[in-house]
């Protein structure tokens, strides 16, 4: 006859001290423990290298969603994304750039910071085939997937919403970021966070003539999928051509914006 | 009695690896929905064809080799037919040849569904009698693996190892030094059926090849010369002749002639993908991977197409191969009916990759190379890549090269900042646009106005149009001024008062303007 045996009649025998604490931190994060296993595993964000957003995303772009940046011309939203790849690939990640409008200048990737051999440049030239070119790529275990719609009027349109949202899971089932960069709301409800860059003063320099020195804007978070939406943060970029153009300073902190018109003049 | 030999010890222990009757087993790997049918190989043309091979259905109705076929459907009427495949039989032959190669690295390609393969490095991995028993139903169940019904015999000579595998009950094992033994009660058609030395035997009254072994070799020698002498040898267990090594073959081949020709694309695909899953089979046994897939198509009636699609990266995706092979032919079809087709893989190592414990994940090396081929599908080469900087002034050049990422490193580094630098969004090609200009501005040529120049081509391209708040330049810019495509350039930052930051140039050879960039 079988009887059942509570646990807690066993006499079991002092469970060993977990092994995890004597790893290396790095190591440890990896590992799970055996009642870990049924759970949703806590991801690591992925640095971007640009401070507003890292500030906003609370430490980079969460992996296994799929974020989306909007902005109009000239708002510094492909310096974005540069500097997002320079920062994934410099960390030894593998990358892949889908870039619907052939818009990357691969000089410019590398002064960036790309290291352009960990970086897989895609020119699909319609929607439809940007979006099947994503989920192969998260699918070949890309840690980071940038896709830029580029400019407006975008080819193929939007795409279909139900293609964005197969995306976020296939996001979501490799553990990698995507960022989508979009001149407007393309990827619907799909997108976990969506921050829109506002296009700020433009920078010139006087000295003699007109020199291109910059770009101001600013960075705000419109959508985050359970979490505070509104805050935003100050972002500029200088250009690599000026030898005049002085470092320009961090951003300020949240919610300050600065001219950079004026500190020119100044 | 049969004189004893001495000098079996020094004989390497070789196993045999035959496929009974070959040109059906070769025809059932091809197509394997056959096998439970009454099948029957025929060769020859015409009135002149006879069935050479038949499966167990058709030889129960009667079907034996020999018959013609009026003969055969008169025995068998639902009896399928098929006629020998030269290219299926290469490609079984392939096969059975690499089964042996997972053994040992000493093979000899006998033919005809017949392979010889040296055990003398097996033996410390299968020791003893009982490891040449497991050793031959290894062997045996690797060739079920691959669909090919293998007979294994292992002996110290190649004829009593064939002999031993064309027998039932396989892996048959010829113990060392028994050679002559185990031949004896053997007719003498096995020691040489080719030869019509055998049928001079027999008027000698000699019926088994233990007869002919007892014979005195001197005798032997006097009356047979050179190749009776070698027969005699082998009759007594001595086998002089040595085992040749093949080389491997540069590329892997499958395919066969199709009974009735295709029009259609997705009936040869569905015979393609077969093929090509076999060939996937065999590149993995061989710890390979395919870098160049070549196309060979036989067209009706007598023509013939060959097609090679470049891989991106060793793959041995079926999939991928299929759909590059899909895509390939939807872009060049054939122009007539396909009556037979080979797919030849160019092999090449599989890249490797070393996990690493603490730093980046790497890519796995395979599905790396499974996504580039289907993006070279889906986009084309000249889409897919890494991008590289070119060596000439024009911001629009760019180059890619093929995605080969350096392993991660051991460690992951700590993240740093961006280096904050103002990107340019290329517009490629550069586009056309008016640009009204004042002769009352310090710089005469200094841009006012900038407006689109509309086309009717049907591209919709971005838009450039607004009144210049603030312009930089000009600089100049002169790149290939040796070459039939020079550009001569004037080049200008501007913002346009409606927002937005563009880069733009005047062609100095037409004076035509255009914007070549986005500041972004």
């Amino acid at each position: 006859m079988l009887h059942a045996v509570r646990s807690a009649e066993i006499d079991l025998p002092a469970f060993p001290p977990p092994a995890r604490t004597a790893l290396p931190e790095a190591l440890r994060a990896r590992v799970r423990s055996a009642r870990e296993i049924g759970r949703r595993r806590e991801r690591e964000p992925l640095p971007t290298g640009v401070p507003a957003l890292d500030r906003l995303l609370e430490g980079g772009l969460p992996r296994g969603e799929l974020v989306e940046v909007l902005g109009a011309r000239s708002s510094g939203r492909l310096s974005l994304v540069l500097d997002v790849l320079a920062a994934a690939t410099a960390a030894g990640e593998s990358a892949a750039l889908v870039d619907l409008g052939d818009h990357l200048d691969p000089g410019q990737a590398a002064a960036a910071g790309c290291d352009l051999a960990r970086l897989l440049w895609v020119r699909p030239q319609k929607v439809e085939h940007a979006l099947a070119a994503v989920e192969m790529l998260l699918g070949a275990g890309f840690q980071l997937v940038v896709v830029d719609l580029g400019l407006p009027p975008v080819r193929g349109g939007r795409g279909i919403e139900a293609g964005w949202l197969r995306l976020a899971r296939a996001a979501d089932a490799q553990g990698a970021a995507l960022l989508v960069s979009a001149p407007y709301r393309a990827s619907g409800t799909a997108a976990a966070a969506v921050l829109e860059l506002d296009r700020g003063p433009v920078h010139w320099l006087r000295s003699g003539s007109a020199l291109l020195g910059g770009l101001g804007g600013s960075l705000t978070l419109e959508k985050r999928r359970g979490g505070a939406t509104g805050r935003h943060a100050g972002i500029s970029w200088r250009t690599a051509e000026s030898p005049l153009a002085p470092p320009l300073p961090e951003p300020c902190g949240e919610g300050v914006d600065f001219d950079l018109r004026a500190r020119a003049s100044a | 009695m049969i004189p004893p030999l001495g000098l079996e010890t020094a004989m390497p222990r070789l196993a045999c690896l035959a496929v009974p009757l070959f040109p059906l087993a070769a025809r059932l790997r091809s197509e394997p929905e056959l096998t439970r049918e009454a099948l029957a190989i025929l060769e020859g043309n015409g009135q002149a064809a006879r069935v050479v091979a038949s499966t167990r259905a058709a030889r129960a109705a009667g079907v034996r080799p020999g018959l013609s076929l009026p003969q055969a459907r008169a025995l068998c009427p639902k009896l399928a037919v098929r006629t020998r495949d030269g290219t299926c039989e290469r490609a079984a032959q392939e096969a059975l040849l690499e089964i042996a190669d997972g053994f040992s690295p000493r093979v000899e390609d006998a033919g005809d569904g017949v392979a010889y393969v040296d055990l003398g490095s097996l033996d410390r991995r299968y020791p003893g009698a009982a490891g040449e028993v497991s050793l031959g139903r290894d062997l045996a169940q690797a060739g079920e693996a691959r669909s090919l019904p293998v007979r294994v015999g292992i002996a110290s000579s190649k004829l009593a190892a064939r002999v031993a595998a064309g027998l039932p009950g396989s892996p048959v094992i010829v113990p060392a030094g028994e050679e002559a033994l185990f031949l004896a009660p053997l007719p003498l058609a096995r020691l040489a059926p080719h030869l019509e030395i055998s049928g001079t035997l027999e008027r000698w009254g000699l019926s088994s090849i233990g007869d002919f072994a007892r014979l005195a070799p001197a005798e032997v020698a006097s009356r047979l010369g050179r190749t009776g002498s070698d027969l005699h040898a082998i009759a007594r267990g001595l086998d002089a002749r040595p085992l040749v090594p093949r080389e491997p073959p540069p590329s892997f081949e499958e395919g066969m002639s199709l009974e009735w020709p295709l029009a259609s694309l997705e009936p040869f695909l569905f015979v393609g993908r077969a093929a090509l899953e076999r060939l996937c089979r065999r590149l993995e046994g061989a710890g390979l991977a395919c870098l160049r897939l070549e196309l060979d198509l036989g067209l009706e009636p007598e023509g013939h197409l060959r097609r090679a699609i470049d891989l991106p990266a060793p793959t041995r995706d079926a999939k991928t191969l299929l759909a590059l092979l899909r895509l390939d032919l939807e872009a060049h079809p054939p122009g007539a009916p396909v009556v037979g087709f080979l797919v030849r893989a160019h092999p090449d190592r599989p890249r490797e990759a070393q996990l690493s414990l603490l730093g980046p994940a790497a890519l796995s090396p395979d599905r790396l190379a499974t996504t580039l081929a289907r993006l070279f599908a889906l986009l084309g080469a000249e889409r897919v890549g890494s991008p590289s900087p070119v060596d000439r002034h024009r911001p629009e050049a760019s180059a890619l090269v093929a995605f080969a990422p350096p392993p991660p490193p051991d460690v992951r580094p700590a993240p740093h900042g961006g280096r904050g630098l103002l990107g340019v969004r290329v517009l490629r090609p550069p586009l056309s646009i008016e640009v009204l200009t004042g002769g009352d501005r310090p710089a005469a040529e200094t841009p006012l106005e900038v407006r689109p120049v509309i086309r009717d081509d049907g591209e919709r391209r971005p838009e450039i149009r607004g009144t210049v708040r603030v312009a930089s330049g000009p600089w100049a810019l002169e790149d290939g001024w040796w070459t039939d495509d020079p550009a001569d350039r004037e080049y200008w930052d501007v913002e346009l008062a409606g927002g937005g930051v563009y880069r733009l140039f005047r062609d100095r050879r037409t004076g035509d303007w255009f914007a070549d960039g986005i500041y972004d």
